[in-house]
């Protein structure tokens, strides 16, 4: 089959590599239909997550339909029309039964690691790496989808492709955001990223009761869709001072909550943009926090913040004083998005819930190459490339 | 807090962020980072018992030739400790070598632990291999990875 696979540091290339096969009774194969990219993946492309082997195939956010079962598999049949959480969870340990299906002990079969960076291995993730399972990733003709009774989830008829799609990650997990930051009707929250993960989380605020949403970043045409089609205000953080502005807005508290959805790579300007960077090269920090350092500060007295971007090891100048002297919770995760997804996919069928103004650049898998490479210079107004195979 | 004061304060550090600087943190090791014990000597650090937590009532796990079998693969050359875990998580099984194990006797250790974990959680052990991929372009840096992950099953900290 064809798939596009990671040929070196912001290299993607498209192949030929061989189908898979069921290897476990609760499995299914899957022929994709659509599949996109993610703000993770950059930070994988990039070099910063360094346990990619040249060849691996790209891609966790997805949804097809399934072609061949396992013999242990009970609610799913060949024909489903199904969207995949992008966290491989086995549905039988402790924290599955928690419903911390990102964190599942059975997820990763090398989990040694994860153990050794993070002291303890969570699940693990579609096309992301060795350090997170080794897995196959989704931008091909045909996944393998492991436990698929857990994490594959029938499309109901009137949901589109399109909008399927995003249940898969970007949707879990800005209403994961949302949900496990205490978002409380009444509640002020500011989400720092306009990315398909931070308009989610803003979307999920709203339907959750939040009374006003703001959403932070510098692109235009991302901070345009916020107020197009989630119905948030917008900072544009070029332009504005977040702190100031976020302060002149709620009253002089801050945010209830604050959804911080940027990652490893956020970008600043001026002295601290330019301390992150060098940081980063030189190795001395891994990852660079500026997003989350924003979120602390602006966080109201006793209110929550949650990293929803994702992070590999060491960040440096971590405001610890401000976490602990306004009694913020600070909490992060990766996506349990099968906690999710039964209740999004309603909302989606009701139409509250759209996304197809994120695919903005749709084109077929051959092309993953420029479609990587718009979604990593955010040209010509990329949000998500979306492939088809 | 002024975002002045804190950028101030970044300025000096951010002069300091020279090639010293860089060799220094390299070398440090973050005590519990990578290993199960960095400050342990070795034979203490290899009789430790080793554990998972596994969601079972502790009859589940077995005894003897019931016992999962990669655990009983290991015979008797580990002792086991089977006891409830606190609150509603199950049974946290525990093992060790009566003599003194080899890095790798560890590694089968902890690979047997984790696999017991899943036969008795989900039914059965998940594999990985083989997936799809295309070319393996040989680099040392593929190569040091291909070595890491065919062995990570039976690393870790556990
Ligand atoms: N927790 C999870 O399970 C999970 C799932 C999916 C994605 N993610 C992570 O969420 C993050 C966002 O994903 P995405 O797909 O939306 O990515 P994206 O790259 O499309 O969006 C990131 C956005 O952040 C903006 N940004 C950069 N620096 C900023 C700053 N200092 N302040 C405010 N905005 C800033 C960028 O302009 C961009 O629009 C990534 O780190 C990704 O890895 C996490
Ligand atoms: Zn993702
Ligand atoms: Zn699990």
């Amino acid at each position: 089959m064809r798939a596009a696979t990671w040929t070196g540091v912001n290299e993607v290339s498209v192949e030929t590599v061989p189908d898979p096969q069921i290897l476990n009774d609760h499995d299914v194969i899957l022929r994709v239909r659509r599949t996109t990219t993610c703000g993770s993946d950059l930070h994988l492309l990039g070099g910063y997550i360094p346990f990619m082997r040249v060849g691996d195939v790209l891609g966790h956010e997805f949804m097809g339909e399934v072609v061949e079962v396992g013999r242990g598999v009970r609610e799913r049949k060949v024909g489903d029309r199904v969207v995949v959480n992008s966290f491989i969870a086995c549905g039988h340990c402790w924290y599955c039964r928690q419903e911390l299906y990102s964190l599942c002990d059975n997820g990763n079969p090398n989990p040694g690691i994860t153990e050794s960076l993070w002291g303890q291995s969570p699940g693990g993730c579609f096309g992301y790496s060795h350090a997170m399972g080794g897995w196959a990733g989704s931008h091909a003709e045909y996944v393998r989808v492991p436990y698929a009774d857990v994490g594959a989830f029938v499309v109901p008829e009137e949901v589109s492709d399109e909008r399927a799609l995003f249940a898969s990650d970007a949707v879990s997990t800005g209403w994961m955001g949302a949900d496990l930051a205490g978002t409380k009707p009444g509640d002020v929250v500011a989400v720092w990223g306009a990315g398909g993960v931070g308009q989610m989380a803003a979307r999920a605020a709203m339907l959750l009761g939040a009374e006003r949403v703001y959403v932070i970043d510098r692109l235009p045409e991302r901070l345009a869709q916020v107020r197009e089609h989630v119905g948030a205000e917008t900072i544009d953080y070029s332009r504005t001072d977040v702190l100031a502005e976020l302060r002149e807005v709620t009253g002089g508290r801050g945010p209830d909550v604050c959804i911080e959805a940027v990652g490893m790579e956020a970008h600043s300007s001026g002295i601290q943009g330019a301390y992150d960077q060098v940081k980063q090269q030189l190795r001395l920090q891994t990852d660079r926090p500026s997003a989350v350092r924003e979120a602390i500060l602006a966080c109201r007295k006793g209110g929550s913040v949650f990293v929803l971007g994702v992070f590999a090891l060491m960040v440096d100048k971590f405001p610890l004083g401000a976490l602990m002297n306004k009694g913020l919770t600070v909490r992060g995760a990766q996506v349990h998005g099968q906690r999710y997804m039964p209740r999004i996919l309603e909302h989606m069928a009701r139409g509250e819930l759209t996304t197809e103004h994120l695919a903005t650049h749709v084109m077929p898998l051959e092309e993953a190459p420029r479609g990587y490479r718009m979604f990593k210079d955010k040209t010509d107004g990329c949000v998500r490339s979306v492939f088809v195979p | 807090m002024a975002v002045p004061r804190i950028l101030d304060s970044l300025r000096g550090a951010a002069t300091e962020a020279g090639g010293a600087l860089l060799g220094r943190l390299q070398h440090v090791r973050l005590p519990g980072l990578g290993q199960s014990s960095t400050t342990e000597d070795p034979e203490t650090a290899a009789r430790r018992w080793r554990a998972v937590t596994v969601l079972c009532s502790p009859e589940q796990v077995g005894t003897g030739a019931d016992l999962p079998a990669p655990l009983a693969a290991l015979g008797d050359r580990v002792e086991l400790r089977i006891t409830p875990a606190p609150g509603d998580r199950g049974t946290e099984l525990a093992a060790r070598y009566r003599d003194r194990p080899s890095d790798d006797d560890l590694r089968a250790l902890r690979s047997a632990l984790r696999e017991s974990k899943q036969l008795i959680e989900v039914g059965e052990v998940l594999r990985v291999d083989p997936a799809p991929h295309g070319v393996r372009r040989p680099t040392p840096q593929g190569a040091a990875l291909e070595g890491m992950t065919r062995r990570a099953g039976g690393e870790g900290v556990l």
